[in-house]
């Protein structure tokens, strides 16, 4: 606060770069900020725990819902299940690519038949 | 006086009609539950007023607090969203401060003989809460999601290089994984403050056990004594790091509905 006040009486220059100066600063601490704290490493576990708990309710749930619906007895509830861990298992990749700054593009998933020609531009 | 002793853990969780209601078939009771609601929405609407009251250039300590709260939620939908994202900004701002003031008023101690549905709840401690929230965010998502991009907010189902046979497979997971979304958001900081609460509770039980076997038993009472006391900090630090990680994956769902298209 004191350096704002300083800067801003001795020139506008001054205090422009200060900004920016802030600016720069403020952008480094919400990047880093994620990672520092051990609270922060028990957040993500539970993050990590959630998604993966979340879709195998979703998945399981759905095929349950088809059976019921269909009369297609334990075959929705089979597919429902691998549909669901499947996806609780992406649902994790995205939560752990999401926050490492490094890797944040999610264009590329690390699936190793993914390159294949005929595959969608 | 016993009772009020011998509560178990999962007494705090419990929901106490103040005011009966009944609408037809619906119970709309005006509960402990509602009005730690209010009382959250009030605190957080006291709070900010304070603060930006005197709209001073050099902010003292409370408009300090204010200008944090806004540089911090105005950074992390700039930084998910972009700029065109700030139109969400009163949404994001919301949630994130009544769900920090509904965390914050749960760990409230209570005052000692009130009657028991004066006692501090922690409204984000039920799951219909957390997942009302959830569902919300989901329902903004799919709304602005279908109204920018149209039918493209189908894409988000289709993710780029994948091989055309392996591409049903895997629509489906990514259907699957978008569902999940609501339940995940809403599961996580239910169970946070839930299992948090629980915790506490049963130290604080440990405590009065231990004191009522006398003897050596009262000394040794001083161990979960400081453990509830660490965990009464670390609750606090859930508090706000929930509070933090459902306004954060509210930006990150936002910004899949804005740029559906790209990805």
């Amino acid at each position: 606060m004191l350096m704002a006040r300083d800067a801003g009486k001795q020139e506008s220059k001054s205090l422009e770069e200060f900004s920016k100066r802030l600016d720069a600063a403020r952008v480094a601490q919400t990047e880093e900020n994620p990672q520092t704290s051990r609270g922060a490493a028990l957040g993500k576990g539970f993050r990590v725990a959630s998604e993966l708990l979340a879709a195998m309710i979703v998945g399981p749930g759905l095929g349950l819902g088809i059976d019921f619906f269909a009369g297609t007895s334990p075959w929705g509830l089979l597919a429902g299940i691998g549909l669901g861990f499947g996806a609780g298992i992406l649902n994790v990749m995205r939560a752990l690519r999401r926050q490492d700054p490094g890797a944040a593009s999610e264009s590329q998933d690390g699936d190793p038949n993914a390159g294949a020609p005929e595959g969608r531009p | 006086m016993i009772d009020a002793l011998a509560a178990g853990p999962m007494e705090q969780f419990e929901i106490v009609p103040l005011v009966p209601l009944r609408i037809g078939a619906f119970d709309l009771s005006f509960t402990n539950s509602s009005l730690w609601m209010v009382i959250a929405v009030g605190a957080a609407a006291a709070l900010l007023m304070a603060a930006t009251g005197r709209r001073a250039l050099i902010p003292g300590r409370l408009q300090s607090v204010a200008e944090i709260f806004y540089e911090f939620i105005a950074d992390m939908v700039r930084g998910s969203i972009g700029q065109e994202g700030m139109k969400f900004f009163p949404y994001v701002f919301t949630l994130f401060i009544f769900i920090l003031m509904a965390n914050l008023l749960g760990l409230a101690p209570t005052i000692p003989f009130a009657p028991a549905a004066t006692h501090p709840f922690t409204t984000t401690s039920h799951i219909i809460v957390t997942f009302s929230l959830a569902m919300l965010t989901i329902a903004i998502v799919l709304i602005y999601g279908f109204a920018k991009n149209g039918l493209g907010f189908f894409k988000l189902f289709i993710p780029s290089g994948v091989p055309a046979w392996l591409l049903p497979l895997i629509s489906l997971i990514e259907f699957v994984s978008f569902l999940s979304r609501p339940i995940s958001l809403g599961i996580r900081l239910f169970a946070n403050m839930l299992a948090g609460h629980i915790i506490l509770k049963v130290f604080a039980g440990f405590i009065i056990s231990l004191i009522g076997a006398g003897g050596v038993f009262s000394l040794i009472s001083i161990f979960p004594f400081l453990g509830a006391v660490a965990i009464t900090l670390l609750e606090f630090l859930v508090a706000f790091l929930q509070a933090y990680v459902f306004a954060m994956l509210t930006c990150i769902y936002l910004n899949d509905a804005a740029h559906a298209g790209h990805h």
